[in-house]
């Protein structure tokens, strides 16, 4: 197993896709931070909220999770470029029995998947606080925004990188694969959580938002952070899914020839 | 004569074809043997049986008594080269290989000595993307040697290569058999084969036509000719 880890690890960071991956969860994380203090410095963008509110700067800092969709792309990446570069074929010799090979692969997708969520999001902790530095009047963050929202950084780092490589078992054309999964979680799932917020907040992007225990009521852009689970039952829930699709991905690989 | 691989019944179905059909046949221990047949014969498939690539809808094929899934540290007993693919194009053909090692739990000092024996030292630092087929083939070859393997599947090596490419595998081949290797190698290059194998087994349709040394397959005419007989002039 340790012998897989590394080759598995090997393969994770020779990519140089990999690299460009953690360049733009910073960049969105970055800039998501960065940008946010000035919309809700405009007294016409409507939030509800000003600046000067603690809700307000917690939801900046909160921001630096937004790259979070990264994890599941390599995820993706490292199962069905196993695919898509016929590199299963390598990999399966050298290592035949595959159940071990795919708990290397989810174990190094989880850590992947985590590193470049915490990396991203403490850099997007760090622009926040730099563009907050520029409104003097903002209010001061909670303690807890931090925390949390690492927190929220490691495990839906973890398990959206297991989540990737069981979409990448399932769906082994890659760019269908990572269509697939950015249209579920950029449209499918907040149609899901604006329709029907009781069954929308036990989906991914509702359960990352609650790990963020913010406390925001924005009803105009459908945001109600007590609707939603509390952090630590929707960490649990994260978990399931984290489970459930990587014991679809052992099981689908130990079936299907590899070509 | 000890067997090294043996398959026994093996049948392989897709759909209501059978791509393999029920296929019997022995690899002595210690000697190289031709797996031939035209295109879409099976033995591909009947090579991915073998290495566990596909599963068998019956039958067995083992490697010293042994399913390949359950040899202990498969690279070090069996290389195996199937395409040229399997290698990550956007890696050098050193990070490639280092990958595999690692896996095996091989040392990366191993994988400069395959580079150098497969003469693809001055290009390890290069992405594969880069390599030329011939290259690929190289790297193939380097990968089923790294864990120094006393069998070796080679499923069509020559595809592809220049006549200087065929040239340098017929001298690397030669020279890998002369350590007493097991060597089951698929090729089109008859002519080729005649030359180099101890062995040969025909298969068309994936069913066993012939097996035997070269001499008894071919008698005193050429392997082409025994080929085109066998399969109805199939090639």
């Amino acid at each position: 197993m340790g012998a897989l880890l590394k080759s598995e690890w090997r393969k994770l960071i020779y990519a140089r896709a990999h690299w460009g991956l953690l360049i733009g969860a910073i960049l969105v994380a970055g800039l998501g931070t960065a940008v946010t203090p000035v919309i809700l410095d405009n007294p016409d963008s409507g939030f509800g909220l000003g600046l000067d509110q603690t809700q307000a700067v917690d939801a900046v800092y909160a921001n630096a999770i937004s790259g979070y969709f990264f994890a599941i792309i390599i995820g993706i990446m490292l199962m069905s470029g196993e695919f898509r570069h016929g590199t299963a074929v390598a990999t399966f010799l050298t290592a035949p029995k595959r159940g071990t090979v795919l708990a290397t692969k989810l174990a190094i997708a989880a850590i992947g998947g985590m590193l470049v969520m915490v990396i991203a999001t403490a850099a997007g902790l760090a622009a926040g606080w730099i563009a907050l530095s520029f409104f003097p009047d903002a209010a001061s963050p909670t303690n807890e925004v931090f925390i949390n929202t690492l927190l929220a950084a490691v495990v839906s780092g973890a398990i959206l990188g297991i989540v990737g490589v069981a979409l990448g078992t399932l769906i082994r054309n890659q760019m269908l694969a990572i269509t697939g999964a950015l249209i579920y979680l950029f449209v499918i799932d907040p149609i899901l959580l604006a329709l029907a917020p009781d069954a929308g907040k036990y989906l991914p992007v509702g359960l990352i938002t609650a790990m963020l225990a913010l406390d925001i009521d924005a009803p105009e852009f459908g945001i109600d952070t007590s609707a939603y689970l509390p952090p630590l039952t929707a960490t649990v829930v994260l978990l399931g899914y984290g489970a459930v699709f990587a014991g679809l991905a052992i099981a689908t690989s130990l079936r299907r020839d590899i070509e | 004569m000890t067997t090294a691989i043996a398959i026994s019944g093996l049948v392989k179905t897709y759909g209501k074809q059978n791509a393999v059909d029920n296929l019997t046949a022995n690899i002595a221990k210690g000697r190289i043997t031709g797996f031939l047949g035209p295109n879409g014969a099976g033995k591909s498939t009947a090579l991915r049986c073998l290495v566990g690539l596909a599963a068998p809808t019956s039958g067995s094929a083992t490697i010293f008594d042994k399913r390949y899934r359950d040899l202990d540290n498969p690279l070090s007993k069996v290389g195996t080269v199937l395409d040229s693919r399997g290698f990550h194009p956007a890696l050098t053909g050193k990070q490639n290989l280092r990958v595999v090692a690692a896996a095996a739990g091989i040392p990366d000092s191993r994988v400069d000595e395959v580079l150098e024996m497969v003469e693809l030292k001055d290009a390890a630092g290069k992405r594969m993307k880069n390599y030329s087929l011939g290259m690929k083939q190289r790297l193939a070859l380097a990968g089923a040697i790294l864990g120094d393997p006393e069998i070796l599947i080679l499923d069509e090596p020559a595809n592809g290569l220049d006549p200087a490419g065929i040239a340098w595998l017929r001298k690397f081949l030669r020279k890998l058999a002369e350590g007493g290797r097991t060597i089951l190698v698929s090729s089109h290059q008859l002519a080729e084969m005649q030359n180099t194998v101890d062995d040969v087994i025909i298969i068309n349709k994936g069913k066993l036509i012939a097996s035997g040394s070269m001499k008894e397959v071919i008698g005193d005419g050429s392997l082409e000719d025994a080929f085109l007989a066998l399969t109805g002039g199939e090639l």
